[in-house]
């Protein structure tokens, strides 16, 4: 019996100091300001950029809740678009990254936050790399070439979908990559 | 520059949070969006007043099947088998409470998960509470539209007594770059004794043991973790592990043969390739002790149970199709008694196989239709028999 009480003080011990430091909007911002930076750095192999609004902007739709276009700037010279959306999964929402070439051809997608628990391996590396060098009048189709992630359909087919809405509503707007 | 840039956005950042302290979700909304106008911020800052509009507080969802068995020459039995409701409560970004509320056959009432779930990090998140005990596939993943035919498969009830859920506490968490997810909770253990009877038996093995969370006792903790690897294109494999001993009455507790040693291991896969899907489960559980809990019960729990199943599926219909019809077949072996200890002679009546075939017709993402044929047969002679099953079930 007491083997059991000093392990339960151990985890109450443990939550307590972890539960110390707080969290906010704040933080999470700053938390998805830090990972965009790390990306655009890595993608585009600058050290410093400018990110300035777009005038292209996605409607929402079920698997868009959230979005904003960003142009990716060094001195005035466009690098590319870095697309931020936030999706459904199951029972909430992440956001993810795409960051694209100037003729919008995706270079890198990445889930930048995954809250829940359920669905969260759609963050893996290997299975994003599908969307890689697709353009806007690609599609992807969940199943065909977009592989499934057995135990995270929903988020799986959350994400397909909501690239695939980005791509149809940069179409509708005339933008397609040509030449390329 | 670039600090500029950063400090800029802090003190806006600041603003908009001491506003928001003042104001509804909604107004702050438009608030953060007017002053993101007025003062042509850069996209950074433009992503608080996107977060803002992220959906806290409520979720709603669930899931049931309604069932229709029908073997061979006996009555057949319509069963709304379960119904369950999911309420969860996320109170910020970080901290999630989840519960389901699940019916069985219409009028037991049972919570089959209710829990806390604080995120420290993508990597690392601490749970606490009533949670499903991470074993091979179906008990985590039970929903009726993801597994096929009507009825989950056997040896998620015999070997693995689903829905097995235990109050406990844990870390789970995702590792991105190296596609693997893993689980590791300290729960409490089946009950093997209530003062009155054993509750563990030949036929189903632990399976009356699961305490559910109701008054649960408890005399020392079991560990269970499962490490799922996804690295491989369309392929998830999963390793999982339980470990510990039962637990026994206070007025039995020092009786020899109340309580008996666990430890299962279960090896699980599952692959999807365009319309082909197949999956497999192997379960091996050793117990210990069995010949004096047998003893003193006079029950004929066995030493080892074991139990593998192997199924494949084909989608019949256009993969482009929102719809899905897969057509499936499974092959199942599972014996309570594998092994017994002292004794007990092994009751071939336990060593069970199972063909099952079937369709599972996807009308929309979350509802589905089955229909299968079950033929079933133990180690004894003459004991083929078969069951017609049908069911419907959704998921939202």
């Amino acid at each position: 019996m007491s083997r059991t009480s000093s392990i339960l003080f151990l985890i109450s011990s443990f939550i307590l100091l972890s539960s110390g430091t707080t969290f906010n909007n704040n933080a999470l911002a700053k938390r998805i300001q830090k990972k965009v930076a790390k990306e655009v750095k890595a993608i585009f192999s600058v050290e410093e950029f400018e990110l300035t609004d777009s005038t292209i902007t996605i409607p929402s739709s079920p698997f868009l809740v959230g979005q904003q276009m960003n142009e990716i700037k060094v001195n005035d010279e466009l690098l590319g678009y870095a697309f931020l959306g936030t999706a459904p999964s199951k029972t909430d929402t992440f956001e993810y990254l795409i960051l694209f070439d100037p003729s919008f051809t995706i270079k890198k997608a990445t889930v930048l936050i995954y809250r829940e628990d359920y669905g969260g391996e759609i963050a893996s590396k290997r299975w994003l790399s599908q969307f890689v060098k697709k353009q806007s009048n690609d599609a992807f189709v969940f199943g065909n070439n977009i592989s499934a992630i057995s135990g995270a359909t929903i988020s799986v087919q959350s994400m397909t979908a909501s690239v695939n809405h980005v791509f149809s509503s940069l179409k509708n707007r005339g933008i397609t990559a040509v030449g390329q | 520059m670039k600090n500029i840039y950063i400090i800029l956005s802090f003190s806006l950042l600041n603003f908009a949070t001491l506003s928001a302290q003042q104001t509804t979700l909604n107004q702050n909304t438009t608030a953060a969006d007017s002053l993101a106008q007025s003062l042509q911020i850069n996209g950074y800052q433009r992503i608080l007043s996107n977060l803002r509009g992220i959906p806290q507080g409520v979720t709603i969802g669930g899931y049931g099947e309604i069932l229709y068995n029908q073997p061979n020459n006996l009555n057949g039995e319509l069963d709304v088998q379960r119904l369950v409701m999911l309420f969860g409560y996320k109170f910020d970004d970080r901290v999630q409470f989840v519960t389901e509320i699940e019916y069985e056959h219409v009028k037991e009432v049972y919570v089959e998960q209710a829990f806390v779930n604080y995120s420290i990090a993508n990597t690392v998140n601490i749970r606490a509470g009533l949670m499903l005990v991470p074993m091979g596939i179906i008990n985590e993943f039970h929903e009726p539209t993801t597994f096929n035919g009507v009825e989950r498969p056997s040896m998620d009830n015999k070997i693995v007594p689903t829905t097995w859920r235990e109050i406990g506490i844990g870390v789970s968490g995702r590792l991105d770059r190296l596609a693997l997810r893993y689980q590791a909770y300290l729960f409490n253990g089946f009950i093997s004794h209530d003062g009155e009877a054993g509750k563990l038996k030949g036929s189903n093995g632990l399976r009356g043991g699961r305490q559910k969370g109701a008054e649960s006792m408890v005399d020392q903790f079991n560990l269970s973790a499962k490490l799922d690897y996804y690295g491989i294109p369309n392929l998830r494999i999963g390793l999982s592990g339980y470990h510990g001993r039962t637990q026994a009455d206070d007025a039995v507790n020092d009786v020899l043969g109340s309580d008996i040693g666990v430890s299962m291991i279960g090896l699980d896969a599952r692959y999807k390739w365009m319309k082909f899907s197949a999956r497999g489960q192997y379960v091996h559980a050793n117990l210990s002790d069995t010949e004096a809990y047998n003893t003193f019960t006079e029950r004929d729990l066995g030493s080892q149970l074991e139990g593998y199943y192997l199924e494949a599926a084909y989608n019949v219909l256009p993969i482009t199709n929102k719809q899905r019809l897969d057509a499936f077949v499974r092959y199942e072996a599972y014996d309570t008694h594998k092994a017994v200890a002292g004794n007990l002679t092994k009751n071939l009546a336990y060593d069970r196989q199972e063909w099952t075939t079937g369709l599972s017709y996807h009308m929309s993402i979350g509802t589905v239709f089955k229909v299968d044929y079950q033929s079933k047969a133990t180690g004894l002679a003459d004991s083929q028999y078969g069951q017609f099953n049908v069911g419907v079930g959704a998921w939202f």
